[in-house]
């Protein structure tokens, strides 16, 4: 087998845009690597591709040009031979919520070709170890929004893949369920030769659980790497400053004006703003800063220095999509 | 050492249990689906027991001649639904997780026909156990009763079969709503459940003989009549079978072009 889990090369998918308008163009030749036994997250704002990717590569949909391999086997050829070495939790839930979750496993298990004690023990293994043997044998519509997401997970492994697809795991979960799920996918990136590919829009969730990282936008990696590597792309420091109801073209040009201020970010949203730029030296360039905005009249909050964060690795690559595109604007 | 997948057989029973305990999780439905027979044996068998005194109605009496019909009727308004389950799982993604999994899409969805066709026989001797306790007479027997049932089981594999392909095609609870209403109901009228094909307008009775829910109709009434027609049940119940078979390929058809828009 391969050193790799995953190797897509150049995907792209379309959709008919339906009624004369063009077509959509989901993937537009993402290319992605992830190594055996690691934890690789898909960042990205939504519609960016990553659900398009995970369907691809778990071999829901075919692409319309491109290649991928998932655990040694061709998605396209051999798309039978890769649903028996992968395990698929999408943003639905895959669990028949008129069944209790353990008759869930079971019968998961038994089209896994498990008999019917093999399957019974499976299912009392996952149960056991996600914790939920209390709830195990009500209907699973009655589980919490966490419990639900740990079953849909546990039905992912049910045929204990090669590589598993977590589809946004935790979106829609409370932060006490969200950090039990991180646990979770913590403990499985431990075990031996599982591969884990993690979608979400959480960078957070990225930081902490991913080996390495994909950013994706409009249908492409825009940037790839560790969390660690990724980070010390963007040299120097963070500086954020709220504003109060702010004209965003004169903040960036007042901005863009202080020597030493990069990549000027201006973020409106209704009477609130946010100024995020690039410096070398951030504490050194707070008083210029403010001075400057305080003479061209801008009223402004709290101001903060950081050293970079995912967020700004995310907003550099991906910064356009991440909010619309009136309200942010690069001034390089 | 991972698992790898299930034979065919097992997969088929796996899919029919999972469809089966759905069923039985939701009484109402059920309970729907054997209250709705007796209303209409009750409400027909009054409403129109006057025509049997209508010259050239050619039966003794109403009811005996109604029980087939509704049988049929029966599998037909339940079956415009069997696709449901199909919508509900591409809403909940249990449909992307089965989809992803090695499972063979035949046995997804000729697992859930099985279940339709079980629901079909309880609900056929539900109608057949209420028309008896109403008065009807049937003459053909244990044989007769099993061949009427057998002749509903498959008007129900065909009926089902396009509910089916429908919700995996349109994927959305409204088209099925569509087949109940602008399919079923006229179906019903055109057709010789409710009124033998001699009492029937002429171009309703020659529309009729086209009318698969006519030939599952003619084939129970025949097969529970004091002198069966074999000829009958034999060439309606082949056409049935035909029509059958091509239509649950058809919704193997769906279910392969649903997984292309994926």
């Amino acid at each position: 087998m391969s050193a790799s889990a995953i190797e897509a090369h150049d995907l792209v998918k379309t959709y008919p845009g339906g009624r004369g308008r063009p077509d959509v163009r989901a993937l537009d030749g993402l290319t992605l690597t992830v190594p055996a036994g690691t934890v690789h997250g898909l960042l990205g704002p939504n519609g960016a591709g990553k659900s398009t990717t995970t369907k691809v590569l778990t071999t829901l949909s075919t692409p319309t040009s491109g290649a991928a391999r998932v655990a040694g086997q061709d998605v396209i050829r051999e798309p039978g031979q890769v649903r028996r070495r992968i395990g698929y939790v999408s943003q639905g839930t895959g669990a028949d919520q008129l069944l209790t979750p353990r008759e869930n496993l079971v019968m998961a298990a038994r089209l896994r070709g498990l008999g019917r004690a093999a399957a019974s023990a499976r299912a009392a293994e996952l149960v056991d170890r996600f914790g939920f043997a209390e709830y195990a044998d009500r209907g699973a519509a009655t589980l919490s929004g966490g419990t639900r997401r740990k079953l849909d997970v546990a039905l992912g492994l049910v045929g204990s893949p090669h590589v598993l697809f977590l589809d946004e795991p935790t979106t829609g979960l409370d932060p006490e369920a969200r950090a039990a799920m991180w646990d979770e996918i913590r403990r499985l990136s431990g075990e031996d030769a599982l591969t884990v590919l993690l979608t979400t829009h959480y960078l957070e969730e990225a930081d902490r659980l991913a080996d390495g990282l994909s950013i994706v936008d409009r249908g492409r990696v825009v940037a790839a790497g560790t969390p660690d590597e990724l980070k010390a792309t963007l040299r120097g420091d963070t500086l954020t400053v709220d504003l109060v109801e702010p004209d965003a073209d004169l903040v960036r040009r007042v901005a863009g004006a202080v020597p030493g201020l990069d990549e000027v970010l201006v973020h409106v949203e209704g009477p609130a703003g946010r100024l995020v730029a690039r410096t070398p030296d951030g504490p050194m360039l707070v008083g210029p800063t403010i001075a400057a905005l305080q003479s061209a009249g801008v009223r402004h909050g709290a101001v903060a220095v950081s050293r970079p964060t995912l967020d700004d690795v995310y907003l550099r690559h991906a910064g356009r999509s991440w909010t619309s595109a009136e309200t942010v604007e690069v001034a390089r | 050492m991972s698992a790898a997948t299930a034979g065919w057989g097992t997969q088929l029973d796996q899919v029919t249990r999972r469809w089966v305990t759905d069923a039985i999780r939701q009484p109402w439905g059920l309970g729907v689906a054997i209250v709705q027979p007796v209303i209409w044996i009750v409400l027909f068998g009054n409403v129109f027991q006057s025509v049997a005194q209508v010259p050239g109605f050619g039966h003794d009496d109403y009811l005996t001649f109604l029980v087939p019909g509704i049988l049929m009727m029966t599998v037909l308004y339940s079956g415009a639904w069997a696709g449901t389950g199909f919508i509900e799982d591409i809403r909940s993604g249990v449909m992307d997780r089965l989809l992803s999994s090695p499972v063979s899409r035949s046995a997804l969805v000729l697992g859930q026909l099985v279940q339709q066709l079980m629901i079909c026989v309880v609900q056929g001797v539900m109608v057949l156990a209420i028309g008896a306790l109403a008065g009807a007479h049937y003459s053909g027997g244990a044989v007769g009763m099993a061949v009427a049932l057998g002749a509903s089981v498959l008007l129900a594999a065909a009926f089902c079969s396009v509910s089916a392909a429908v919700a995996l095609l349109a994927r959305d609870q409204t088209a099925l709503i569509g087949i109940s209403t602008i399919v079923v109901l006229p179906a019903t009228f055109v057709s010789t459940a409710l009124m033998p094909a001699q009492l029937l307008p002429d171009w309703v009775a020659t529309a009729a003989k086209l009318n698969p829910l006519t030939w599952a109709t003619s084939v129970a009434q025949t097969a529970m009549s004091p002198d069966v027609d074999w000829g009958l049940v034999a060439t309606r119940s082949l056409w049935l079978t035909a029509l059958a078979a091509a239509v649950a390929w058809w919704s193997l058809r769906a279910m392969r072009s649903y997984q292309r828009s994926l």
